[in-house]
């Protein structure tokens, strides 16, 4: 935290990652600015940042064949001019919130990151797991990575329409975004996201996905939401809080 | 005629139902299995014991074979586990695909690495096809493709010098953990679960305390109770870790870090040592567990698991793949009726029903095979 202010001085103009026009509906998935202090002690320090991604690994998302994790790492590094961003991809699909938080521990000793990017709770409510023990299981992983210096974005869980109505989903919705704001740490909401997206889809805004396509697409404007999350925490002490610009990509 | 049931048989059948249900993740019957108790798991004893199945096909089943064709048959078998993971991943994703169009729920297609299968087909075909795109709960068996496909030089090398293998093994073992060597998955970037570099030191071990007679598991064998004695406070403390977790911070001990966690991609010495501790106590125990039978009241409740165990690991691979596809359906029929008590014990009750009625099959369609001209090797 104390580096921030060092940080402000020596780095060059924050870049801010546009968000494609598809995507920015959606915006609304980022939550208020909140400090990532050793993201921001990593840039000032060695200008790099090491990204460990647990959480689903989606496969190609762009046209010419970058991936999720690949396209949050582009994004940033053209968004911070300078810095050599690492990303680390160690999901299990399929994995609950409590065997990802077991490896986790493992991973952070092995890769040494800067930050953890955990997309969590889509397994957990799929296979309903009681929502106070997924909570639980949420809240000491995040005590456990902040008391070993290590920043976290939570990625919240994914959208299809028909979950909507599905009562323990959004309770674990819920709880996520609960202890995301009582430990003060990101959580990127991807289901508000998807599901804003898709009202301005069927209002004609955007251009709408094929039902299956959605994934794909949603998880382009994932890697975008996250990638932004991320340059915003690390300005967020030297900049004053504004509202997210909705100009498009180039 | 199938064998009698034995204890390899058994302990192989009890890991085949154990992963059936631990890869049904939120089943009330997950809290109850061995990986609850233990540092290792389920997943150990599979492996471990098809090293112990290779040393009896490696032996050519009581008939001297030349080592030439020991390893033709060996990678014949592994063609065949190969195709067993094809066909059994095709299977799952077709699974995913009904229930994704049935539910009308777009989220099945993201479940289990499958996102990668329908958003960016072409390379992940050839993933799946070489194995580096491994669908969540399919990726035992690619790690067993490469260790029988390492199979064939592991027997070589045990015909011309017996000696050299468990150092060897133990050597690329320990330079795994060292340097962190393991395999790639293509296209999603990232790493195997079950690094086949690392695990190939069970399926020696396996393969080597297999064999009553000479290195290891001769001394193995003559100091059994020591080894036991040894074992006891291991085993001990295995539960208390996993209970209580105990688990060293991870990020404290000192490098080689893999050598000093608890880690189950690189089946590090921690959790191999445990393993090989349960071994020594577990194999206690089957011969009480038949001499309970003796006992008239539980007769008929003992030999009917005895037998049920070992019709499943008497036919393992079979089960292993129907198991893994049982796995799933459990998974996708816990979704749909939002998962309880009473539907998580329909689904392991009719589960191992269908896992035991597969096992019956095979045996049946081996039973009415005309004149078979030599004894079927080993069921993996």
């Amino acid at each position: 935290m104390a580096l921030a202010p060092a940080r402000a001085q020596n780095a060059p103009a924050p870049g801010q990652p546009p968000l494609s026009k598809s995507c920015q509906p959606g915006a609304s998935a980022l939550t208020a600015e909140t400090p990532l202090p050793r993201v921001a002690e990593a840039l000032a320090k060695r200008k790099s940042l090491r990204i460990l991604a647990m959480g689903a690994a989606p496969g190609r998302i762009t046209a010419r064949g970058g991936g999720y994790t690949e396209l949050i790492e582009s994004i940033l590094e053209n968004a911070i001019k300078g810095v050599d961003v690492v990303m680390i991809n160690r999901g299990v699909s399929g994995e609950l919130a409590a065997n990802a938080a077991t490896r986790m521990k493992n991973e952070v000793a092995l890769e040494e990151p800067d930050l953890v990017l955990w997309q969590v709770g889509t397994n957990d409510a799929l296979a309903y797991v009681g929502s106070a023990e997924f909570a639980a299981t949420v809240k000491d992983q995040i005590a456990w990575l902040k008391a070993h210096k290590v920043d976290v974005v939570l990625v919240g869980l994914q959208f299809a329409p028909q979950m909507l109505r599905d009562a323990h989903y959004a309770r674990i919705r819920d709880r996520l975004r609960a202890v995301a704001a009582q430990e003060n740490v990101i959580v990127v909401r991807f289901f508000e996201a998807m599901q804003t997206i898709e009202q301005a889809q069927r209002e004609g805004a955007v251009p709408v996905a094929e039902d299956f396509d959605r994934s794909e697409a949603g998880y382009n404007c994932l890697a975008q939401y996250v990638a932004r999350a991320i340059a915003l925490g690390v300005f967020a002490k030297a900049m004053p809080k504004r509202e997210l610009p909705t100009a498009p990509a180039k | 005629m199938p064998r009698e049931p034995n204890a390899v048989d058994f302990w192989r059948g009890f890991a085949l139902i154990t992963i059936f249900i631990d890869h049904i993740p939120g089943i009330v019957y997950a809290s109850y299995t061995l990986v609850n108790y233990s540092i290792a798991d389920a997943a150990d004893l599979f492996v471990f014991l098809a090293g112990w199945s290779l040393r009896l096909m490696a032996d050519g089943g009581g008939r001297h074979m030349p080592t030439r064709d020991v390893m033709l048959r060996l990678f014949g078998r592994a063609l065949e586990l190969y195709a067993a993971q094809v066909l059994i991943t095709m299977l799952a994703i077709a699974l995913l695909a009904t229930s994704a169009i049935e539910l009308s729920n777009p989220l099945l297609l993201q479940w289990h690495n499958a996102a990668a299968v329908f958003n960016d087909p072409v390379p992940t075909h050839i993933g799946l096809a070489v194995l580096t795109h491994q669908l969540g709960y399919f990726d035992i068996l690619p790690l067993y493709v490469v260790l029988m496909l390492m199979a064939p030089f592991f027997a070589a090398i045990d015909r011309l010098w017996p000696r050299q293998l468990l150092p060897l093994s133990v050597a690329l073992y320990v330079c795994v953990l060292i340097f962190r060597l393991t395999l790639p998955t293509w296209p999603v970037n990232g790493t195997w679960f079950f690094n086949p570099l690392a695990w190939q030191v069970v399926f020696v071990l396996g393969f080597t305390f297999a064999r009553e007679d000479f290195g290891a598991g001769l001394l193995a064998r003559r100091h059994i109770g020591l080894l036991r004695v040894l074992a006891v406070p291991i085993v001990i403390l295995g539960v208390l870790v996993a209970r209580l977790d105990w688990w060293p911070d991870p990020t404290e001990v000192p490098d080689p870090k893999l050598f000093f966690i608890a880690d189950k991609t690189y089946v590090t010495p921690i959790r191999l040592i445990q393993f090989l501790s349960l071994v020594a106590l577990g194999s206690l125990l089957f011969p009480y567990i038949r001499a309970l039978a003796d006992f008239a009241p539980l007769r008929r409740p003992v030999n009917g698991l005895i037998g049920l165990l070992a019709l499943l690991g008497r036919n393992s691979l079979y089960v292993f793949c129907v198991g893994s596809l049982l796995s799933l359906i459990g998974q996708i029929v816990r979704f749909y009726y939002r998962g309880s008590v009473l539907i998580d014990t329909v689904v392991v009750i009719l589960g191992i029903i269908i896992m035991a009625l597969t096992a019956w099959l095979a045996e049946s369609r081996q039973r009415n095979r005309p004149a078979p001209p030599a004894p079927s090797a080993q069921q993996l």
